[in-house]
């Protein structure tokens, strides 16, 4: 499973991280996300489906 | 429902809606949910007629449209006039921009770009050893009593104090922002007391702008400082509109957690068994129970726009200068992306709620709220786990159509033991913590915590 943030789409919310902190890694200056890699872990899959359920501006997509 | 028919020909459903209505707040699921099934996008005569957005998808199709829907007050008549996101315009606020709130790309850009290094997750983490002082010290003043207001003495005090650190304004003057944050939202405009609160509004403004002229004739680090050193094409940004930017930082910092707060004490205290269940199992259960109450509780309920071109979106056709309501309270409610959505579920999962907006204006204190929230939480949640809320002596705000807030929320419980010193002493403290440390610094310039130094409170590990 491969992992991408829209950064156009991303305003920062947050909900990805808190549903996959190890996935997900935060910008320091504005709290916009971005994949810390782009294949995700398969203990971490179920997480990240629902970091996409979560994200209320629709900015993760996996394939 | 009816529909109409438009001068211009156009076809649009009919609905009467009135959010500043009490009827609004006592009937809100079913008013919601008719909405819902009938038309999530429909159109009210109410406030000079303008759009109702109450469906979920419909409320985030419309919210991330920036392009073609504007944000923007144009209070001097410069632009196209549009009115900026109260419908109708408020009569306090008259004259006066509220802030980037009430701005659009590039110059709304511009502030978020300048204030997001001190509001960003990791911005806002450093002031966690701050924030549990505030907390800590307010809860000591009512512990050996076993009885308190949480609004009035924790969730009204915590996120005022915090706002007025971060933003470089002296901790002891929360008081005089307080009132007129709360009172100013809950009066009706018709009130006695309305003079009162006026006049309040007037002094928190008044202060503002000298603390404006100070700060830019002797710098101090926060978020007046960022807005002074904040340039728009070279340029410093006007007075005006950075008092207005001003007045919007204590506004959406004030009010908004005080509300979440107080919401979610009362009704862990109706559901002692979710709060049991809270308390114990706070690890996984604590992120996703402050988003349930986000969602459940929807603080600032909605923000209108004004339509910037003839378009079709949300199923719609709008028109120039068509006004907009986008109810983000209600879009928390659409059965169709949260199962079960008049329970509240601590648990929940995929709650992908609109609480904090959604799209390029998202509120920019989310993180603050957040914090806040939960630090309040967690102490009394530890201090005093066997509160019991008095529903004789609480006061909700009559309507909801700008704050989903209370005024009063007491409670007693089995007293305890002061851990430290009392308010105003922790507030001196911090202040030199602020003042000697440069706490408010952006996390560019500054990442170690806001911790109070070793010694100075001895009887806290």
């Amino acid at each position: 499973m491969k992992v991408r943030v829209d950064p156009e789409r991303c305003q920062g919310h947050t909900l990805c991280a808190m549903r996959a902190p190890e996935v997900f890694e935060l910008s320091d200056i504005d709290g916009h996300s971005s994949p810390v890699a782009e294949e995700v872990p398969e203990e971490q899959q179920d997480r990240v489906i629902d970091a996409v359920r979560s994200c209320p501006e629709r900015a993760i997509s996996v394939v | 429902m009816s529909s109409e028919q438009t001068d211009d020909g156009r076809l649009r459903p009919r609905i009467h809606f009135d959010r500043h209505a009490p009827e609004y707040r006592d009937r809100f699921e079913e008013i919601t949910h008719d909405l819902h099934g009938r038309c999530p996008m429909a159109f009210s005569d109410t406030y000079g007629g303008h759009w109702v957005a109450s469906g979920n998808r419909e409320v985030a199709t419309l919210a991330r449209a920036a392009d073609v829907l504007s944000n923007d007050h144009d209070v001097h008549g410069e632009r196209r006039g549009y009115q900026g996101i109260s419908i109708p315009a408020p009569a306090r606020g008259r004259g006066i921009r509220g802030g980037f709130l009430e701005m659009d790309p590039p110059e709304q850009r511009a502030y978020r770009d300048a204030l997001n290094p001190y509001l960003s997750p990791a911005a806002v983490a450093r002031w966690i050893p701050f924030v549990d002082e505030v907390t800590r010290a307010c809860l000591d003043e009512r512990i050996e009593q076993g009885r308190i207001d949480f609004v009035d003495d924790l969730a009204n005090i915590v996120p005022a104090v915090l706002t007025l650190a971060m933003m470089g304004i002296p901790l002891t003057k929360w008081e005089l922002y307080n009132e007129p944050a709360h009172a100013g939202v809950y009066t009706p405009p018709d009130s006695p007391d309305m003079k009162r609160v006026v006049e309040a509004h007037i002094a928190m403004m008044r202060d503002l702008a000298t603390t404006l002229h100070t700060v830019r004739a002797q710098p101090r680090p926060g978020l007046v400082d960022a807005l002074i050193r904040l340039r728009i094409d070279g340029e410093p940004a006007p007075d005006e509109e950075l008092l207005g930017a001003l007045g919007l930082l204590i506004g959406g910092g004030f009010d908004t957690t005080t509300a979440l707060t107080a919401h979610a004490l009362e009704w862990l205290s109706e559901h002692p068994d979710d709060r049991a269940r809270l308390g114990a199992e706070r690890g996984p259960l604590l992120d996703s129970a402050t988003e349930e109450f986000l969602r459940y509780f929807t603080p600032a309920p909605g923000d209108g726009r004004t339509v910037a071109e003839d378009c079709a979106l949300a199923g719609a056709e709008l028109k120039e200068g068509d006004r907009i309501w986008l109810s983000w309270a209600m879009a928390n409610r659409d059965p169709q992306v949260f199962p079960d959505p008049d329970r509240i579920d601590l648990a929940r999962t995929g709650n992908r709620h609109a609480s904090f907006g959604l799209g390029i204006h998202r509120c920019i204190g989310s993180n603050v709220a957040r914090t806040v929230f939960k630090r309040m939480l967690l102490h009394v949640l530890d201090r005093i786990p066997d509160y019991v809320c008095d529903p004789e002596g609480t006061i909700h705000y009559d309507t909801i159509g700008v704050i989903q807030g209370m005024r009063k929320l007491p409670a007693t419980f089995t007293p305890g033991r002061p851990l430290g010193p009392g308010l105003d002493a922790t507030l001196d403290m911090l202040q030199r913590g602020c003042d000697e440390h440069g706490w408010a610094k952006p996390i560019t310039e500054r990442k170690a915590a806001a911790k109070p130094a070793d010694g100075e409170n001895a009887d806290r590990d």
